[in-house]
């Protein structure tokens, strides 16, 4: 039995490497993936933080400058300090919310919504809030926008920094766990090499132990149990081998011991006919003779002699019936056709509930007498079975003689053969061996409550009639 | 209509205010005050506004809580924009001023005397460390003299009283001009000046380590003490549930605790008349 090639894709070669570099990228995909997001929330809080403390400084301080309304000074003020490159814009608002001091890209009013975290802004400005109060008096609040271009970018570089990482990792671990990969499975691919040549019945296959690491022990294991196998196998051949020559001679015996039986049933028959049936007849002209020599003279005479007449007229009929089981003699003059159809009217006459058919077409003359006679035997023994095992009612018979080939099949509606019996009693076992020694082919289709169906092919060479 | 509801209000704050004016102040007022709603309170910048506020904040939400009115806290950057906001742009609806300028308030702007701080009056002085050989006024002479802003009370008031000792302040002597009171405290007591001049309400209640370790040399005119006033655009009885109020502080714990925080004991009536005998002052800054 071989295994066939498979594709690339089944080796073990190719699943090592695809799952050590999936887990890879999988694993990287992850750890970039959690990097990015803590870059984000990192530079978002740090964000937040610089927002936080900026707008706390500024507005401490915007204080004074509120509570005496100097926003002359206050932007003088902010303009100094507020250099901060993220800050977009700062807009100081009085206590009624109006603007005093605006720097930068001050949005239009309405005032832009207070955002309250980088990671929540959805315009690109994170627009931050705080009240001036000076000893805990409010004064006004200050808004102000830091644009996230610059946050944006540094998580950017961080992303295609952590991406490019990731990808040589990949395209390095691709490389090592393909190397690694190709060194440890060439061993064994080697050694399923060896494998595969065993299966094809080459047991002369070595594999090289290179290692003394798990492979290497495989293949001195391997290497035993080659030894082993053809060792094993070539005793296991010479068995089969005898078992085979038996078993021919076997059937060889079986054929000539059928060849015998059919040749001493002829002897037999021929012989009962010769003999037997010569003296009965002569019995039975005797005993005619002396009926119509005493007929009315002496009664007792007369009775004798229709006695005798009776006695060796059923003699003779059993005679005739022994020879006719023995060789019928009608296969010999009328033909294989003719001695089934007597055949099967005798079997009918004394099984009167079943009905049989046949039908015969083709070329069945000239079909040589051993064909006849294994034919006629097999429909012979059929007849019988059906008659002591099936039960059936109907039964019939299909012969057809083609170019080639001789073909026949019978089949009754009875009880079939339960599916706990073997493939056939000593009957089948008869049929079989009788169709092989013609080199045909025997089958049989039987189920129980199905009825039994056997098929018969026996080929023809042309030459049958002179066997 | 006007007038009945008018004559309405004044009934009512007659009612609650002449029978007792302590009583007349647990209520609030049917009528705005301000002219957004809100009253504007300017303070003379007699200290950095972070103290202003921390000072004058408590009695700031007493007034409104009893007004029923929002008032806002405002001062200025120095004393010239102060008296210009003042005087000019009448930005304050209500004013606590030096004595000085309250009689130029007066004047320019018709500002209405609501009440004084409740004190025999005020004084500035002049003082030097312990260990400075300086013992009297006349010792100044060509040394450095720490001043708060030139146009304060404390300051005008040291320029007449060395003119009056014979020092001329612009010639005699270096005047050093500090943002506050107690910078110019810190500026002798750091050495960075031979003697300071401020007020002396500021003095008494600075650091003790400070006050204590500085000896007074001179000590300047009395005038009446800081007043607080309300514009002319108030209305009258408005003013005078002000009045009311200021003057009912101590009478409340509320009341007491704001004017503990300002450092005053409370609030008299008085006329504005008493503010003429600053004409002088007034004089020397009004630059108009």
């Amino acid at each position: 039995m071989t295994q066939g090639k498979f594709s690339f894709f089944q080796s073990l070669r190719f699943r090592l490497i695809a799952g050590v570099v999936t887990i890879e990228v999988v694993m990287l995909s992850l750890l970039v993936w959690s990097n990015i997001r803590i870059i984000h929330t990192t530079h978002a809080d740090r964000l937040q933080d610089t927002a936080s403390s900026l707008l706390e400084q500024i507005a401490d301080t915007s204080g004074s400058y509120m509570v005496a309304v100097d926003y002359a000074s206050l932007q003088d003020y902010l303009n100094k300090v507020v250099n901060h490159k993220e800050l977009s814009y700062v807009v100081v608002l009085d206590r009624d919310e109006n603007p005093v001091v605006s720097l930068g890209n001050t949005p239009a009013q309405p005032w832009p919504r207070v955002d309250s975290h980088p990671s929540a802004v959805d315009d690109a400005v994170f627009n931050a809030s705080r009240a001036i109060q000076v000893s805990g008096e409010p004064m006004g609040k200050m808004l102000a926008g830091f644009s996230l271009a610059q946050m944006e970018s540094a998580i950017h570089k961080a992303r295609f920094r952590g991406i490019v990482i990731a990808v040589s990792e990949i395209f390095l671990t691709v490389v090592a766990t393909v190397l690694i990969g190709l060194h440890l499975t060439r061993r064994l691919g080697v050694l399923a090499d060896a494998a595969e040549s065993v299966g094809a019945g080459d047991y002369s296959v070595v594999v090289p132990t290179e290692t003394a690491d798990e492979v290497g022990k495989t293949a001195t294991a391997f290497n035993r149990m080659v030894g082993e196998v053809s060792s094993r196998t070539g005793l296991l051949e010479q068995e089969e081998g005898k078992s085979r020559r038996l078993l021919a001679e076997n059937r060889q015996l079986v054929h000539a011991s059928l060849d015998v039986q059919e040749e001493e049933r002829k002897h037999l028959a021929r012989e009962l006919h010769d003999e037997l049936g010569q003296c009965i007849t002569a019995i039975q002209a005797d005993a005619e003779l002396i009926r119509d020599i005493s007929a009315g003279r002496d009664e007792r005479v007369e009775a004798s002699a229709g006695a005798i007449l009776d006695v060796s007229s059923r003699i003779y009929d059993g005679v005739h019936s022994m020879m006719a089981r023995l060789r019928p003699g009608i296969l010999d003059d009328l033909g294989l056709v003719a001695a089934l159809k007597d055949d099967i009217s005798a079997w009918m006459q004394r099984n009167p509930d079943t009905s049989c058919l046949l039908h015969a077409t083709g070329q069945l003359d000239n079909l040589g007498e051993r064909i006849n006679i294994t034919i006629y035997r097999i429909v012979q023994e059929c007849l019988t079975n059906i008659t002591r095992h099936a039960g059936a009612s109907k039964v019939t018979i299909d012969l057809a003689g083609e170019i080639d080939r001789l073909l026949l099949k019978i089949e009754d509606d009875g009880r079939g053969l339960p599916a706990t019996m073997p493939a056939g009693g000593l009957g089948l076992i008869g049929m079989r061996e009788r169709v092989e020694s013609l080199g045909g082919e025997f089958s049989l289709d039987a189920r129980e409550g199905k009825g039994l169906s056997i098929m018969i092919s026996v080929p023809l060479t042309g030459e049958e009639a002179q066997a | 209509m006007r007038t009945i509801t008018r004559f309405l209000r004044t009934c009512i704050t007659c009612a609650l205010f002449v029978p007792g004016l302590a009583n007349a102040a647990q209520s609030t007022l049917d009528v705005p005050c301000g002219r957004d709603g809100a009253l504007t309170f300017g303070f003379l910048p007699l200290v950095s506004t972070e103290k202003l506020v921390q000072r004058f904040a408590p009695l700031v939400h007493h007034l409104s809580a009893e007004l029923g009115t929002p008032i806002r806290i405002e001062t200025a950057a120095d004393f010239e924009t102060f008296i210009r906001r003042t005087n000019n742009d009448k930005r304050y609806d209500l004013l606590f001023t030096a004595p000085h300028l309250f009689y130029l308030a007066r004047k320019k702007a018709g500002y209405h005397l609501l009440v004084s701080v409740d004190s025999r009056g005020m004084s500035a002085v002049i003082v030097v460390p312990k260990n400075s050989q300086i013992e009297t006024i006349k010792d100044l002479a060509g040394l450095k003299l720490a001043t708060v802003d030139p146009l304060s009370l404390a300051t005008l008031l040291v320029r007449k009283q060395l003119e009056d000792n014979g020092l001329d302040p612009d010639a005699d002597l270096n005047l050093v001009t500090t943002p506050s009171h107690n910078a110019s405290l810190l500026s002798s007591y750091y050495g960075a000046t031979d003697a300071s001049s401020l007020m002396m309400p500021p003095f008494k209640v600075a650091n003790p380590g400070v006050r204590e370790s500085m000896k007074i040399i001179s000590v300047t005119e009395s005038t009446p003490h800081m007043p607080i006033s309300a514009a002319p655009w108030i209305d009258p009885e408005c003013r005078d549930a002000m009045v009311a109020v200021l003057l009912a502080m101590p009478s409340t714990p509320a009341g007491r605790e704001a004017l503990k925080t300002a450092g005053f004991r409370g609030f008299v009536k008085s006329l504005p008349d008493i503010y003429d005998s600053l004409i002088w002052a007034a004089e020397r800054i009004d630059t108009e």
